[in-house]
């Protein structure tokens, strides 16, 4: 497992980087920003005369004024979404990534377990995942004591505990896709997708009480974003952890019983489509 | 002493979707001997030899590999098994070492370096050079290599010399013959038959998805047909060589010459031989692979 793990941060070393630069750079200037937007004079009056809509969008927009509401509107809002993207493009290529390639069979005839070789690559991803978020924490916190937003290190770290758990949970969700779907690219575009309509549900929810009811049953609405600066609610990131606890082991069981797949021996396609196949031959 | 068997299937069958891939599949390996198995694309060869590394999951059936049940010790299997995929692949953004280093993580680091070193050189291949960077044939030797640098007991090779020139598709059966005189059993599948009929002891024919013949190697050559070209001093009766036990008339040309077909012992052909005026006799054994298309051949008639 120690193998796999060290492997797999290897071979995500390049992603690694290249996101831990993108997520400081854009802390870094968004650290810079907080004192000048909350000086502008009748920046209140220019927030109050944007569209309604959009305001609910992001729920309290008039928040943003404060360290907790800037941190909460114009970072964690959609850093789910944004660094998502690595997460779901990374877990739905885990394994199915090597398996499409034919390099999966290779591994897997070593004396390693097919757990080591699940909970060795997920671990390597978690361990990427909290470098990358490492990286936008360090880019608030450092300059943090020469601006205006007066908030201590622990606290900037707290927001970034539900978005690591949210990234999991999203991670978790690519991988269970790609162990039940034809393919990588399917995965990622159906976990990709559920994680975008579960942003846009929730931004819409704050617009329409009728959608309330349907998004308390999404992961989403329980991630408190910068919120968490203030206090951590210990029940909703439970939950959330559950949920993508639920999900590995769902993927890992999959995992644990499927056949490994190489090019000319089927199981490339969905149950449907290899009848379809058939009937048509 | 009883002879031990490395690999053991009884029932095996396997399926993907509708296509059944494999019918049923009877073998027995006998350990410290280099075994054959032969058969076209999707007879059901890379099918066997996943099963027994439980890379699949047999529908139904019996596997014992090493006297171990592959689903229920796939780590201890794996740990005395030796394996090279039929198509194989390998992480283009590392280097050959880095490869050869990374599989003997997953092995626990108990590869003898030296070792590997010498097979390197015996293939000819530079451990510096990227693998992104290696033709097909020397992306080969780097699997035949991790294939062997752990000195297992029991090598599943699928293809083991496609895509490498004669040269050293040379060495990797001498590798393969030195392994086996240290006990090793050697299974492994091949299209290119000489190399079979050279290296092998005995030899399976797999034909969409069933074993149709498992038989030592020399004894399949040898138990075939044969055929014996005549050529005669002065013409004779076409009606000569009617009636003789085993003999076939395959073509004649003016009564001075005749090419025969023998099933089985040559004895009765060279008495009745004996009273005619032969100027020359000439015999032929058919090579496996003609063996093996005579099997194909009558399935596919049989098919029909």
């Amino acid at each position: 497992m120690w193998a796999e793990f060290r492997y797999t941060l290897g071979r995500l070393r390049g992603q690694i980087i290249g996101w831990s630069i993108g997520l400081a750079a854009y802390g870094l200037l968004m650290v810079s920003f907080f004192d000048s937007i909350v000086n502008i004079e009748g920046f209140e009056d220019i927030l109050a005369s944007y569209p309604q809509e959009m305001m609910a969008f992001f729920g309290d927009f008039m928040a943003i004024m404060t360290p907790v509401g800037y941190l909460d509107i114009y970072y964690f809002s959609y850093m789910t979404v944004i660094v998502g993207i690595f997460a779901v493009g990374v877990c739905a290529t885990l394994l199915v990534g090597d398996e499409e390639k034919g390099i999966l069979d290779l591994v897997m005839a070593h004396p390693i377990s097919r757990s080591a070789i699940f909970f060795g690559r997920w671990s390597g991803f978690v361990v990427a995942t909290m470098i990358i978020l490492g990286a936008g924490w360090l880019s608030w916190a450092i300059p943090v004591g020469g601006t205006g937003l007066d908030l201590s290190w622990i606290e900037l770290l707290r927001p970034f505990i539900p978005l690591l758990v949210m990234l999991v949970l999203f991670g978790g969700l690519a991988l269970l896709l790609s162990m039940l779907l034809p393919s990588a690219r399917m995965a990622s575009m159906l976990a990709g997708g559920l994680m975008v309509g579960n942003y846009l549900l929730t931004g819409l929810a704050n617009m329409n009480e009728d959608l309330k009811a349907v998004v308390e049953y999404t992961p989403l609405h329980y991630f408190q974003g910068g919120k968490a600066v203030e206090g951590i609610n210990g029940q909703w990131l439970s939950g959330l952890l559950l949920a993508a606890v639920v999900l590995l082991v769902l993927a890992w069981w999959r995992f644990e019983r499927r056949d490994i797949r190489v090019g000319g021996e089927g199981g490339w396609r969905l149950s449907w489509q290899r009848k379809l196949k058939v009937n048509a031959g | 002493m009883s002879i031990k068997i490395a690999i053991k299937t009884e029932g095996l069958t396997k399926s993907y979707g509708k296509v059944q891939a494999l019918r049923g599949i009877d073998l027995e390996v006998d350990e410290g001997t280099i075994f054959g198995f032969l058969g076209p694309n999707g007879a059901g060869k890379t099918t066997t030899i996943r099963c027994l590394l439980d890379l699949i999951r047999p529908d139904s059936g019996v596997v014992r590999v090493l006297d171990m049940d592959p689903q229920a010790n796939p780590v201890d299997v794996k740990a005395r098994v030796g394996y090279l995929p039929g198509e194989l692949q390998l992480y283009d953004n590392l280097t050959t070492r880095g490869l050869l280093r990374y599989l003997n993580a997953l092995r626990g680091n108990q590869v003898d370096w030296d070792y590997v070193r010498e097979l390197a050189n015996r293939l000819e291949l530079d451990l510096r050079r990227p693998i992104k960077n290696l033709s097909k044939g020397n992306k080969q030797k780097v699997g035949v290599i991790q294939a062997l640098m752990h000195r297992p007991e029991l090598l599943l090779l699928d293809e083991p010399t496609a895509g490498l020139d004669p040269l050293i598709q040379q060495e990797v059966l001498h590798l393969l013959a030195e392994a086996k005189e240290n006990g090793a059993t050697v299974f492994f599948s091949s299209h290119i038959l000489s190399e079979v009929q050279m290296a092998t002891e005995k030899v399976a024919i797999i034909r969409e998805g069933e074993i149709v013949e498992v038989a030592d190697t020399k004894e399949l050559i040898n138990r075939s047909l044969t055929r014996a070209h005549v050529i005669f001093k002065e013409p004779v009766a076409n009606s000569a060589l009617d009636g003789v036990a085993g003999v076939t008339v395959l073509s004649r040309d003016d009564g001075l010459s005749v090419m025969l077909q023998v099933e089985g012992e040559m004895d009765e052909l060279i008495k009745s031989l004996a009273a005619l005026p032969v100027s020359q006799f000439e015999t032929e054994r058919p090579s496996l692979e003609e063996i093996f298309l005579a099997y194909y051949e009558t399935g596919a008639k049989e098919g029909k």
